[in-house]
């Protein structure tokens, strides 16, 4: 039975984004952008190839990667494109969530029980990892065609009961980074390790004042400016500028986010000049009071000139993707040969 | 524009100041206002900024300003964040490791009360040592 898969990136990302390797694009430099879009690196990791290296167990030779609504959902209409194309099981992946899920082990419970459709669940609730036969795929109903898939697969879903964290909701993707860099989970920071659960991505500048506390992940060309202090439970991802004399405590700096001198974030996901409380759950702007901002393409450090190498491959993200052009100028959807 | 409020402590009395931010009219002369009152206030001072929606870098200048008024002074400020951005933001200054912050003027009054008692609890514990002692 010829199985296909097909990975839906939330968040109507640029699928130019995808193709490049690149999980900002050039919108991504203004601060409108939703904050953690599930291409955004954690401790300088791409979920979307975690997932990809999950499909290629499977034996998928390639995958079909689509940039969906905010919420994932997928239609009816791009079901049924996968039917007509001659796919008699299909794997579909909302990419909002990271599991270490064993993909061998849903197709089986899929197979023995029958269903048309199998969703996997865990404790929470929905992982957004579906499993679709020939039947399934033609039957769905309305608009939101996966939605109603789904409530087939209420009747039966599969549990899963190992580690899996939502990557949009910043408490959770926050707790992700914290198991990732104490060895709770399979994701490893990527970088070097430098001191006990110190890591650091290559062309990082450290001040010598500066202090690293661990558990901690510097990301590749992050500047650290004198008297800072990262950490513990802290990830600053790639490409930021931390000023001289800041803290960041149990917190989250995403990529390209420059933070002004002295300023302290604690229990927070700051991304450009926009900081989430992961406690409060209140999102505050630093840009007007000049606390943080996002750093223009210009500004960042990997494109200073002393720097070499490329982000894309830097961080491993690139490498060993082949892309096939999009199966109809109508659907923009992208082929990755894996 | 300065309020006196009485406190649950007997003959102490809280100074209750809006803070002017940096859109509302007529800033300059409030902000005269509002600094002048700190410097001339000898009891606890509660700074509100309840009518600002966001703060700005004038915003962040103006508060670490309404902190210089009183410091060497026996003289405590409070500000209020009056919005959950706002107190992020002053989470993310540092200024509430300086001056203590709270997310309401309830809040503000029913922690200077219970600072300003136990002043006066205090005060009177001594009084009675020393009797005692003697």
């Amino acid at each position: 039975m010829e199985l296909g898969a097909f990975v839906v990136v939330p968040g109507g990302e640029d699928l130019t984004a995808i193709r490049e390797a690149q999980p900002h694009d050039e919108a991504a430099f203004r601060n409108a952008r939703p904050p953690y879009t599930s291409r955004v690196p954690i401790v300088g990791n791409d979920v979307l190839q975690s997932w990809m290296d999950r499909i290629r167990k499977l034996g998928v030779q390639s995958l079909w990667l689509t940039s969906g609504r905010r919420d994932g959902t997928v239609t009816r209409a791009e079901l049924a494109a996968f039917a007509r194309q001659g796919v008699e099981r299909l794997l579909v992946i909302k990419l909002n969530s990271y599991a270490e899920m064993d993909l061998t082990d849903l197709l089986h419970f899929h197979c023995e029980n029958g269903n048309p459709a199998t969703e996997a669940h865990d404790a929470r609730g929905q992982l957004g990892v579906f499993l679709l036969d020939q039947l399934a795929l033609r039957t769905s109903g309305g608009e939101n065609g996966l939605t109603l898939a789904s409530k087939d697969c209420e009747r039966k879903p599969y549990q899963f009961s190992g580690y899996a964290k939502r990557i949009l909701a910043a408490r959770e993707r926050q707790e992700l980074v914290g198991d990732a860099l104490t060895g709770a989970c399979a994701m490893r920071p990527f970088g070097k390790e430098i001191g006990e659960q110190v890591w650091i991505g290559e062309g990082v500048k450290l001040a010598s004042s500066a202090r690293i506390i661990g558990p901690t992940y510097i990301g590749a060309h992050t500047i650290v400016r004198a008297g800072a202090t990262i950490g513990p439970f802290a990830s600053v991802e790639r490409d930021c500028v931390v000023d001289c004399g800041v803290t960041v405590e149990r917190s989250t700096v995403l990529p390209h986010t420059y933070l002004a001198p002295g300023v302290l974030i604690r229990d927070g996901v700051v991304d450009g000049g926009f900081m989430e409380h992961l406690v409060w759950g209140t999102v505050a702007d630093l840009q007007p009071a000049g606390l943080g901002y996002r750093l223009p393409k210009c500004e960042l450090p990997s494109q200073s000139p002393s720097k070499t190498g490329t982000n894309a491959t830097s961080q491993g993200i690139s490498s060993g993707w082949n892309f096939g052009s999009c199966s109809a100028a109508s659907t923009p959807w992208l082929q990755v040969q894996l | 524009m300065l309020r006196r409020i009485d406190t649950v402590a007997p003959g102490a009395a809280v100074n209750l100041l809006p803070f002017p931010c940096a859109s509302c009219s007529g800033r300059p002369s409030q902000r005269k206002g509002l600094l002048s009152a700190l410097r001339v206030a000898n009891s606890p001072v509660v700074v509100d900024l309840s009518g600002c929606p966001s703060l700005n870098h004038e915003d962040i200048d103006l508060l670490l300003e309404c902190m210089a008024q009183v410091a060497g002074r026996d003289i405590q400020v409070i500000f209020v964040a009056g919005s959950p951005a706002n107190r992020v933001l002053l989470e993310v200054t540092r200024i509430p490791s300086l001056v203590p912050v709270f997310n309401s003027v309830k809040e503000a009054l029913d922690y200077s009360g219970i600072a300003i008692h136990k002043e006066v609890n205090d005060q009177g514990m001594n009084q009675s040592q020393e009797f005692g002692s003697a």
